[in-house]
């Protein structure tokens, strides 16, 4: 259920977010939610990674269905995959790593700071 | 072990974020180009669907109105001249900002900055023939000359970068995401160094190769083969004009000599065959309506996005409508409420080469006359793309640029010629435009035509008042006959031009008796204009067809127009085919596919349609023919040009036996028939092969029109194989790669009329609908609506925006 809400969330933190910023700083955001929600390693990468996989698939597919353009045809055939399909496929793939890793990086730093949970909230 | 897991996940998760915002090699970075919240995918949303009703546009005077009419054409109503230049710039940039930047940038030689070391050598030429030089002598001459028109060209820019500022990552045009680069500022020097280009773009000059020609024919066959007004041709000014004006005296040095040698260099890049246009007017004792109605279509490399961008602009002291140039202020092609305009290519040999002979290896002086004179080093710096600046030092003599030199695209170490041209003088060209979009009858039209120098240009005229005009205008050498049609010693003054024909001088004609004024490229005036005039690229065969159809119509209506400029009569094979036929005889009879195609010759009507097998037979018979006519003198090393397809059949027709058919180095007296009897054979190799390969060879599926993308790699931004007629030579000017790059019909009435298209779309994003929406009707010769709106007409309208 948690890696369900997480993927949900992550989805959402991209849909509001990125189109004001970058998708490094997109990336940013994922790992610092992923840090505060701390997910387990593996749940968190693939949390994370969905998350931001879907979202990107499914803007590019609203984008292209809303818009009737032909463009990610032509764009598939210049980059040199030969169709629509693979370059919303290669768009969904690449949204998901840079999920995936940031996810992945923010739960692992969370776990670093659990030895010393003290330190964390002292003074706050 | 924890932190060494986190420090290698991090590391590996910066690692990604780096590596996909990188560029490697010719991949551009992946993310920013596949984020869809800013990459490509955002360009995929046409521009109605963007619509916004108010934009913030700084410095206007009082609020800008811009109305879309359903194929996004913007119609601009504004109350003062700067601000509807600063809207012009503005809502051009929205649309067409990659392809306004990138032309400027190939014009100043700057391509490298994009694309990388690939473009250096195409850069240097561009820098060595000084057009960057010229743009910047252009913005001087206008400060000092003409400072309103500045103040108007920095009102564009302004309205440009002002809109390059508000630019949001989403909406950034396609090209540059997959380039990797940015827009950056425009300047009043772009939109100058634009019309320098187009300078580029038109005029050509053929000294080397005449000089080669020269060398290898001698004076007296060069001019039999060359000759300067060949038999039949009908200049733009009608035959028999009175020419009312005491001519400047010229004079011809006793005796010339010209740099003899042979030379085997690159010859300067000249604008491609097929590069052309049509403009003619016809008054009102020939039309329906008793109204002039106006016409042109210039004739360009059929490229998207398209060269055009069409617009009204309008201020409530007039209303012009017609194509732009993104970049340039005004319309450069239309009509307002009272006259319409309209441009060819006026080509004349402007651009001229003298031999430098330098003082020493130092290059800091040259020999003029008795004297040492001192040149001067402009280094130009190229920047390239992924590697270190070039630098490449140009010699400027009092004549030009050293265009060739020991470091430059020659192959011999003493080559040196300057270039005089006059796009390197201080002139302002778009003065005329800004004239012209106001003007309201034949003297304001003049006066805007005195301002312009380059390219050369027939300027075709209507005006509600009944007249009809053509003017041909450009800053032309005053030259001695034959002067510069050759290499020049640039050591003897007396080569120097001997100034220039005045403006009052030029060819033109008002209100001819024939009823209409045409012009399609061919020479300027008959032999009795004073002047010398000489070009290697005069057109023989569309005005010849306009003027015969001009002058057989009668009650001519807007509609008669248009068919015209869509005529696929190919008059060129009409006057070769029957010669060939006969020459061909009887030889092949016994040969089935031989007989196949000689029937279907003789069956064709001369309409290069494109369902038609005809053409495209003759086409290939003729280029084989006429190469093996010239073998012999395309077999030279050193560059040349050969004669006109005109001059060759005239040769064919009168002199069949004639010595000019004979290949020396062969035993036998080749006559015409041998070369027609050969071609015919080589079509037959070539027609097999591609019947296997191809299958059906009707014209459109052998000519094959593409409207290519500036960058010619992005293939799926361009438009193949386009089904329609016409070709090289024919009204329709539809090659493979050129044709009719705006088509214009204005009736001048009460109510304005007008007609127009063009092969693309207003858009410039690959990704809208309105990015190649023309194309399928321009092939089929339909028009759109181009009528004059008000700010106020509501049908048709697209969309409507506040700029303020």
């Amino acid at each position: 259920m948690k890696f369900i809400l997480f993927t949900f969330l992550t989805a959402l933190l991209v849909i509001v977010f990125n189109p004001f910023l970058h998708y490094w700083s997109v990336m940013l955001l994922i790992a610092i939610f992923a840090a505060l929600v701390g997910n387990k390693e593996a749940g968190a990468f693939f949390a994370g990674g969905l998350g931001m996989g879907i979202a990107w698939l499914g803007q590019s597919l609203y984008i292209s269905t809303v818009s009737g353009s032909n463009l990610p045809q032509k764009m598939g055939d210049l980059m040199g995959f030969g169709s629509d399909i693979v370059l919303l496929a290669v768009t969904g793939g690449l949204g998901f790593f840079l999920g995936a890793f940031s996810a992945l990086t923010g739960s692992l730093f969370r776990r670093l700071l659990k030895r010393k949970p003290n330190n964390i909230y002292k003074g706050y | 072990m924890k932190y060494i897991g986190f420090l290698v996940v991090l590391t590996l998760t910066v690692a990604l974020a780096l590596s996909v915002s990188r560029q490697f090699g010719t991949i551009p970075p992946l993310a920013p180009l596949l984020d869809p919240y800013h990459g490509f995918w955002q360009n995929s949303i046409s521009e109605d669907e963007l619509a916004e009703d108010k934009l913030e546009l700084n410095k206007l005077s009082s609020e800008v109105k811009v109305v879309y009419d359903e194929n996004l054409i913007p119609h601009i109503f504004a109350n003062t001249q700067a601000d509807l230049y600063r809207a012009q710039g503005y809502i051009t940039a929205k649309h067409r900002l990659w392809q306004m930047e990138f032309q400027t940038m190939a014009a100043a030689g700057r391509i490298s900055e994009i694309v990388g070391p690939l473009a250096l050598d195409l850069d240097r030429m561009t820098r060595r023939k000084g057009l960057a030089y010229g743009a910047e002598k252009g913005v001087t001459f206008i400060q000092e000359n003409d400072p309103e028109s500045f103040l108007l060209l920095e009102a564009y820019a302004d309205g440009v970068n002002q809109y390059i500022d508000q630019l949001k990552d989403a909406q950034l045009p396609v090209e540059y995401k997959i380039l990797n680069y940015r827009p950056e500022h425009w300047t009043a020097f772009k939109s100058i160094l634009l019309l320098k280009y187009m300078t580029d773009m038109l005029v050509g000059d053929r000294d080397l190769e005449y000089s080669n020609l020269r060398k290898i024919l001698g004076d007296v066959m060069l001019d039999k083969l060359y000759p300067q007004y060949p038999s039949g041709v009908e200049p733009i000014i009608e035959a028999g004009h009175k020419w009312n004006f005491n001519p400047l005296a010229v004079t011809r040095p006793d005796s010339i000599n010209y740099p003899d040698d042979q030379l085997v260099i690159d010859p300067l890049p000249q604008p491609e065959e097929g590069t052309g246009s049509n403009n003619w007017a016809v008054s009102g004792s020939k039309t329906k309506s008793g109204n002039p109605i106006l016409a042109n279509d210039p004739h360009l490399s059929l490229n998207l996005p398209s060269l055009w961008y069409s617009m009204q602009l309008t201020t409530p002291e007039y209303s012009v409508k017609g194509a732009t140039l993104p970049g340039a202020l005004g319309v450069i092609s239309g009509f307002n409420e009272n006259i319409a305009w309209g441009v060819t290519n006026a080509t004349r040999d402007t651009r001229d080469w003298y031999k430098i002979t330098f003082q020493d290896e130092s290059r800091q002086a040259y020999r003029y006359g008795e004297k040492w004179q001192q040149t001067s080093f402009r280094i130009e710096e190229i920047k390239v793309k992924g590697e270190e600046a070039y630098l490449d030092t140009v010699v400027y003599t009092h004549y030009g640029p050293v265009v060739y030199d020991k470091t430059f695209n020659s192959n011999r170490q003493d080559v040196n010629f300057a270039l005089k041209w006059n796009v390197h003088e201080g002139s302002n060209e778009q003065k005329t435009f800004l004239l012209l979009n106001s003007a309201t009858n034949y003297e304001d039209y003049n006066i805007a035509l005195d301002n312009f120098t380059a390219p050369a240009q027939n300027f075709v005229f209507a005006s509600k008042g009944g007249d009809i005009a053509m003017r041909i205008q450009g800053k032309f050498p005053l030259k001695w006959k034959g002067q510069g049609k050759f290499f020049m010693d640039g050591a003897d003054p007396r080569m120097e031009w001997q100034g220039y024909i005045p403006n009052e001088q030029n060819a033109s004609t008002l209100n001819p008796s024939r009823g209409f004024v045409s012009s399609a490229n061919q020479h300027p005036a008959d032999s009795t204009y004073p002047y010398y005039v000489f070009d290697n690229s005069f057109e023989f065969y569309r005005n010849r067809r306009i003027n015969s159809r001009l002058s057989e119509m009668k009650d001519i209506t807007a509609e008669d127009i248009q068919a015209l400029q869509f005529d696929d009569y190919y008059l060129h094979a009409a006057e070769a085919l029957p010669i060939m036929l006969e020459l061909l005889g009887s030889e092949f009879e016994n040969d089935d596919q031989a007989k196949k195609y000689i029937t279907l010759l003789k069956e064709w009507d001369f309409y290069a349609d494109p369902n038609q097998k005809g053409p495209s037979l003759f086409y290939i018979w003729w280029q084989k023919t006429y190469s093996q006519v010239w073998k012999e003198l395309s077999e030279n090393v050193a560059p040349i040009v050969l004669p006109s397809y005109y001059q060759t059949v005239l040769f064919m027709k009168n002199e069949p036996s004639g010595p000019v058919f004979d290949l020396k180095n062969t035993a036998e007296t080749e006559t015409a028939a041998a070369h027609v009897k050969q071609g015919f054979r080589e079509m037959l190799t070539d027609m097999k092969k591609w019947e296997l390969e191809e299958g059906d060879f009707s014209w459109a599926n052998y000519k094959k029109t593409t409207i290519k993308h500036l960058v010619p790699q992005f293939k799926s931004f361009s438009v193949e194989n386009v089904y329609t007629g016409g070709g090289s030579g024919i009204i329709n000017a539809t090659s493979e790669r050129h044709g009719a790059s705006w088509r214009m019909v204005v009736e001048l009435g009460a109510d304005v009329k007008a007609f127009g298209i063009y092969p693309g779309g207003q858009s410039g994003n690959p990704g809208s609908k309105y990015y190649s929406n023309f194309i399928a009707k321009w092939a089929n010769g339909e028009y759109l609506d181009f009528n004059l709106r008000t700010a106020d007409q509501t049908e048709g309208v697209l969309f409507q925006t506040i700029l303020n």
